[in-house]
């Protein structure tokens, strides 16, 4: 085939017959193709990596799947990243140079790195190919199948020419078994290795390992090269009782008992529950030794770490410590999960009322059973409450009521503190305003912090609504779960309910319209707010009147004496004010027969001359001008001299986002057409209508220029023009879009009566908006409640973990905590956010969480904020926190160092406290200075004068043998050899690579 | 034929009262110009799909009454909204002099606060200006819009205005997408890939 397309004229044909080609053949083709495409063939210049590279530099793979017959391999590419070296004059390298993996074998720039695959750190190569059986593989276990997947590895290795190492992994995937090899120009590696359970007492030494690398090489050269010794023994710190973990977790009993102010309610625990660090292990290096230099035998070692040239640590963070805020949230955010409704949790005669003959008996039962030690302050408001509560509570046992009184009435008071103290209740609404108990409001003390909410979407921290969503947290973590939250909503919704019913504001809530950058249930409780305000006003107003009615009544002896809306109402429709019929005016305002601020009767009759007035002589001049806010200016009226007043106008409605939402879709979805558009217009114009009708009233005798030069002064054109006399004299006119014949603005004003605007309909039905926000309320789920209040925790958290943050200053924590905020906020302001990504995010919060309480653990083990060492302390502080951030630092001064000497202290105490156990040892005292005077002690036995070794055995000892000898012959190229040795309890593994001269062999 | 829209995209046009706020929608979507345009009540609404770069954007343009008692009433309509225009008329100094009050408004009741300003000075046609173009680049510049003079009796300037407009909203990232490409975040001490039994990266212990 090749041929017939190489050279298409020849008359030959040559087949190469493929088709009988075995698994195995096509097993090594696939494999070097995979190599081909990845472009690992032929010699890779690249410069020796540098010091430390392979802990700072960027280790990426790249995976295929491989089949051998319908056996699935995958084949792994590792490599580090390095920048690609600039071909500055640098001539091509010699052609029998060795391959870079064989240069590795001997660099000694990056031994023992702290984090990196296994065969970096047995071989110490920066690029390299796995071939592993795929994921629900069996292993290869047998030597037949180990040795044709190794005879397929070198057959595509001199096939194709590539230098980088190639490993197969072979037995358990656990026991971490490599075999491969490397072949360069005449040369040749064999990667081999050797895995036991337990370390056999020969080799249990450097001595020992040493007969077995030199017997390895078998190195035909009498006096051998000597073998380079790097060592490393890492020592395991596990008991930390002498610095045990500062911590304690609040008591939240006490909490309840102590002060009914509530005050912690505001407060989200934060911290770990158990030490968020489990291990620090000591790395104690000996980094470049020559055989000869130490001694380690089975009877006698040199290798003291206290002596070690080089110490680095590195800590075992608990695998996801329990941490408080972290469970408090995610509890929180489970409930959005839940489909229950209040009623199925608390049972549906919860609110009913019935079996009233129980009633006694449960209640001198609770009597009893109630601890009756925490006297209760007298509460104004919500004792009202308390007896509403009483009527629920009489139907539950009161074992089944998840919140007990204490707990709920310090929640209670907690969320109204208005209601704490016998105050007159006219105090509340200033109250009402300035929400913050404290003094220093909440603004003040960070403003980037306080506009959190609008980010969040949740509501500003001083809030009703944000210590509602703590609360509801709370109760959820501590106080029973889910029925708690049900309970503890029912009274919330009982409170607002009562609150409006007797005209209370709700306390911590901004007056004014709903804020539409918070989250819909803090909008929905201002919008309450607005409905009661309005109420009050009104009935303030009727309180007044009716006051001001009855010594009226008196005199003018008026026959009607009931108040009330119906009569304001008829009177007033009897004054000439009906709407006109076949106008839709008020289609957009409420439609009940409702009239904002209503009075009383005689108000209406002692206006009633003045209408008669009016409507018998159509002298509107004369009319009595009503609900006069102020002058306009200096503006007088076009037609008289009278001055212009703003009238005294209804406020327009306020919405909370919902409402707006299905308005808007109403407008939209009138269309573009011109009725479309004009009916919107006459939609929206209630208030429009209201303003004129307001005008007219306040200025009798005004016209539609008066009207325009008030409301939309820029459509009175003034313009100077010399009159007949030669004066320049100002005349001003209605802009052209006023004049428009029958335009919606002429229309309007026809269509306005005098009236001033406590005497229009209302453009806001408060009752009806109320019982709308109320009913909204009263349905909502647990489930519905904890996905209204989720921003409101999330924003909570994220102030608390600033605040931590502040307290122990972590960069990256600080970073994280910024990342956190702006993604929450992405997902928050979503109409409908992502519950998987806000898991996510609740995810973050908790592993901020645990960073911080890690840095607190080190920080205390290390005793840091203790102020005692001065110089030292600034070193210590910045060796503590790379403990945090980094996976291994260095110990500056090695065992003598300030960080060196604490971390041998913590070694002793934990040794003599292991000891003490075993034996009646307690009495030994504890010396301050714990050194073993002039050291060179050895470690493996115990010290001398029968004391407690400084540290326990090596958890781990890894020795590096290193030499450059020719292999196979005396005559051979002189070639790098290493054996990586590793000693652990339950482990014994010799990781050799041999390399040998295959020119003439 | 809506199937090709790629987006929807909310704009709001504001400004103060008779600076021309409806002529410049009319003429933008209709092509047409009426000098006798009733003054705006409450709010107004139109809807106009525009290709820009190739993708097909559907614009819901909501039209406002610029007289202060709306403004009680307007705001919010700004709620979601991922564009405004702000007009005003360059033969009335005092519809220039009030564009602060606009952005701070703006500023108040947008729901975010990525969304993408456009400064329109209209009535460019008339002969009687009072508001020099530097004078609206400088504002413009000052607070990081995009500017444009335009004439909608001439249709100056409209057309582009919008699509101008529209672009800049592409191309502002999550500003447009209904979903979001969630970005992790990430701690220095959680990126272990440990993968595969023999253990990825590990150390010795």
């Amino acid at each position: 085939m090749m041929a017939a397309d190489s050279d298409p004229e020849s008359e030959v044909f040559e087949i190469t017959d493929f088709t009988t080609a075995s698994e195995w053949e096509r097993f090594i083709s696939r494999v070097e193709e995979v190599l081909n495409d990845w472009k690992l063939i032929g010699r890779a210049v690249a410069k020796p990596p540098e010091k430390g590279e392979y802990t700072t530099g960027t280790w990426e793979e790249k995976t295929k799947e491989i089949n051998f017959a319908d056996f699935k391999f995958s084949i792994t590419h590792h490599y580090l990243k390095q920048e690609t070296v600039e071909s500055e004059g640098k001539e091509e390298p010699e052609e029998d140079a060795l391959p870079l993996a064989m240069q590795d074998l001997l660099c000694m720039n990056n031994d023992f790195p702290p984090r990196a695959h296994c065969l970096v750190r047995w071989y110490g190569v920066h690029e390299f190919v796995v071939i592993s059986p795929g994921t629900n593989c069996e292993a290869i276990i047998s030597e037949s199948k180990c040795n044709l997947l190794l005879s397929s590895v070198s057959i595509s290795l001199a096939n194709t020419g590539c230098q980088v190492p190639v490993f197969v992994q072979i037995q358990q995937k656990w026991r971490r078994m490599y075999a491969g090899e490397c072949q360069g120009p005449g040369v040749r590696t064999d990667f081999e290795m050797v895995h036991l359970r337990k370390v056999p007492s020969q080799y249990n030494h450097l001595s020992g390992l040493l007969d077995v690398f030199k017997s390895k090489i078998g190195c035909p050269l009498t006096p051998l090269p000597p073998v380079n010794v790097a060592i490393r023994f890492t020592y395991v710190l596990q008991d930390w009782q002498q610095y045990s973990w500062p911590q304690q977790p609040p008591d939240f009993d006490a909490l309840l008992a102590g002060e009914v102010g509530g005050v912690e309610f505001g407060k989200l625990p934060f911290g770990a529950c158990e030490d968020p660090i489990s291990e620090l292990h000591l790395a104690t290096t000996w980094p470049h030794l020559t055989e000869g230099i130490v001694v380690d035998n089975d009877v006698y070692s040199d290798l003291d770490p206290l002596q070690a040239p080089q110490w680095s640590v590195r800590v075992r963070k608990a695998d996801n410590p329990q941490c408080l805020l972290g469970d408090f949230l995610m509890e929180f955010f489970k409930l959005c999960g839940r489909k229950e409704s209040t009623e199925d949790i608390l049972g549906r005669n919860s609110v009913e009322e019935d079996g009233k003959e129980n009633s006694d008996i449960t209640h001198a039962l609770s009597k009893l059973t109630e601890p009756a030690a925490v006297p209760i302050p007298k509460l104004s408001v919500t004792n009202m409450v308390h007896s509403a509560r009483k009527r629920i509570r009489r139907h539950r046992r009161v074992d089944e009521s998840p919140l007990s009184n204490d707990v709920l009435n310090s929640i209670l008071l907690y969320l109204f503190p208005d209601a704490a103290v016998d105050k007159p209740s006219d105090n509340n609404e200033s109250k009402a305003q300035q929400s913050n108990p404290d003094g220093k409001t909440e603004q003040e003390k960070d403003p980037e912090d306080y506009n959190l909410y609008n980010q969040l979407k949740s509501a500003p921290s001083d809030s009703l609504t944000y210590r509602l969503a703590l609360c509801i947290c709370m109760v959820n973590f501590y106080h029973g779960g889910m029925r708690a939250v049900a309970h503890l909503w029912q009274e919330f919704v009982l409170e607002m309910r009562y609150r409006w019913e007797n005209n209370y504001l709700i306390y911590g809530l901004a007056g004014g319209p709903p804020d539409l950058r918070c989250c819909l249930l803090h909008q929905k409780l201002q919008m309450l707010n607005c409905c009661i305000e309005r109420k009050r006003a009104r009935d303030d107003g009727r309180k007044s009147a009716t006051a001001e009615g009855v010594r009226e009544r008196k005199v003018s002896g008026c026959e009607n004496g009931r108040l009330g809306p119906e009569s304001a109402g008829s009177t007033a429709t009897a004054g000439g004010m009906e709407v006109s019929p076949g106008k839709s005016w008020d289609s957009w305002s409420d439609s009940e027969d409702e009239f904002f601020e209503c009075l009383s009767d005689t108000d209406e009759l002692k206006e009633a001359p003045a209408e008669g007035e009016r409507s018998g002589a159509k002298e509107a001049s004369k009319a009595k001008p009503e609900g006069r806010l102020q002058p306009h200016g200096k503006l007088t009226l076009l037609n008289s001299d009278q001055p212009l007043y703003i009238p005294v106008t209804q406020e327009p409605a306020p919405m909370t986002e919902d409402l707006l939402e299905e308005q808007s879709e109403v407008l939209a979805k009138l269309g573009t057409s011109a009725e479309g558009a004009h009916l919107r217009a006459r939609m929206q114009s209630a208030c429009l209508l209201s303003d004129m009708e307001s005008f007219k009233a306040a200025n009798p005798g005004c016209s539609l220029e008066d009207f325009v030069r008030w409301y939309s002064p820029r459509d009175y054109v003034e313009e100077e023009v010399t009159d007949e006399s030669g004066q320049t004299v100002v005349r001003g006119d209605l802009s052209a879009r006023m004049k428009i014949p029958g335009n919606m603005w002429v229309e309007a004003w026809e269509t306005a009566k005098a009236t001033p605007a406590r005497r229009q309909r209302r453009l806001f039905d408060d009752t009806k908006e109320a019982e709308k926000v109320l009913h909204y309320l009263a349905v909502q789920k647990p489930a519905d409640l904890t996905r209204h209040l989720l921003p409101c925790i999330i924003h909570a958290a994220i102030l608390k973990e600033k605040e931590e943050e502040a307290a122990e200053d972590i960069p990256s924590v600080r970073k994280a905590i910024q990342q956190i905020s702006s993604l929450a906020s992405k997902l928050l302001r979503h109409p409908n956010p992502d519950y998987k990504k806000l898991e996510e995010i609740i995810n973050q919060i908790m592993v901020v969480e645990a960073v911080i309480a890690r840095a607190r653990s080190l920080k205390a083990k290390f005793g840091i904020g203790k102020g005692e060492r001065g110089e030292d302390a600034e070193d210590l502080e910045r060796f503590v926190s790379s403990l945090l951030e980094e996976p291994e630092v260095a110990v500056i001064g090695a065992g003598r160092g300030p960080a060196g000497s604490i971390i041998h202290k913590l070694f002793v105490s934990a040794q003599r406290l292991a000891d003490s156990t075993d034996e009646a040892a307690l009495l030994a005292p504890l010396e301050e200075e714990a050194g073993r005077g002039g050291g060179g002690t050895e470690d493996r036995k115990p010290a001398g004068g029968g004391g407690v070794p400084d540290f326990p055995p090596p958890a781990g000892r890894e020795i590096l043998l290193r030499t450059c000898v020719p292999r196979p012959a005396p005559y051979s190229k002189a070639l790098p050899q290493r054996l990586f040795c590793v000693l652990m309890r339950e482990e014994f593994r010799l990781a050799g690579a041999f390399s040998s001269d295959t020119s003439f062999f | 034929m809506d199937d090709d829209v790629l987006t929807t995209l909310k704009i709001l046009i504001i400004g103060e009262s008779g600076v021309g706020k409806s002529s410049l929608l009319l003429r933008f979507t209709d092509d047409t110009f009426d000098p006798e345009l009733a003054a705006t009540i409450g709010v107004d609404f139109k809807v106009k799909t525009i290709a820009v770069d190739g993708n097909r954007a559907k614009l819901a343009i909501w039209d406002t009454a610029g007289q202060e008692r709306f403004r009680t009433l307007t705001p919010s309509y700004y709620r979601g909204a991922q564009g405004v225009i702000l007009v005003y008329d360059v033969t009335k100094r005092d519809s220039f002099s009030k564009l602060e009050n606009w952005l701070n408004e703006l500023e108040t009741y947008c729901t975010r606060n990525d969304l993408v300003k456009m400064l329109v000075g209209n009535k460019i046609d008339k002969d009687n200006r009072e508001v020099d173009r530097n004078e609206g680049l400088k504002f413009a510049r000052k607070h990081s819009m995009l500017f444009i003079e335009a004439s909608a009796k001439t249709r100056d300037g409209v057309q582009c205005a919008f699509e101008e407009l529209v672009e800049k909203i592409l191309q502002t990232p999550g500003l447009w997408e209904s979903s979001l490409q969630g970005q992790g975040v990430q701690l220095s001490d959680q990126q272990q890939s440990g993968q595969g039994a023999c253990g990825g990266y590990c150390s010795l212990l």
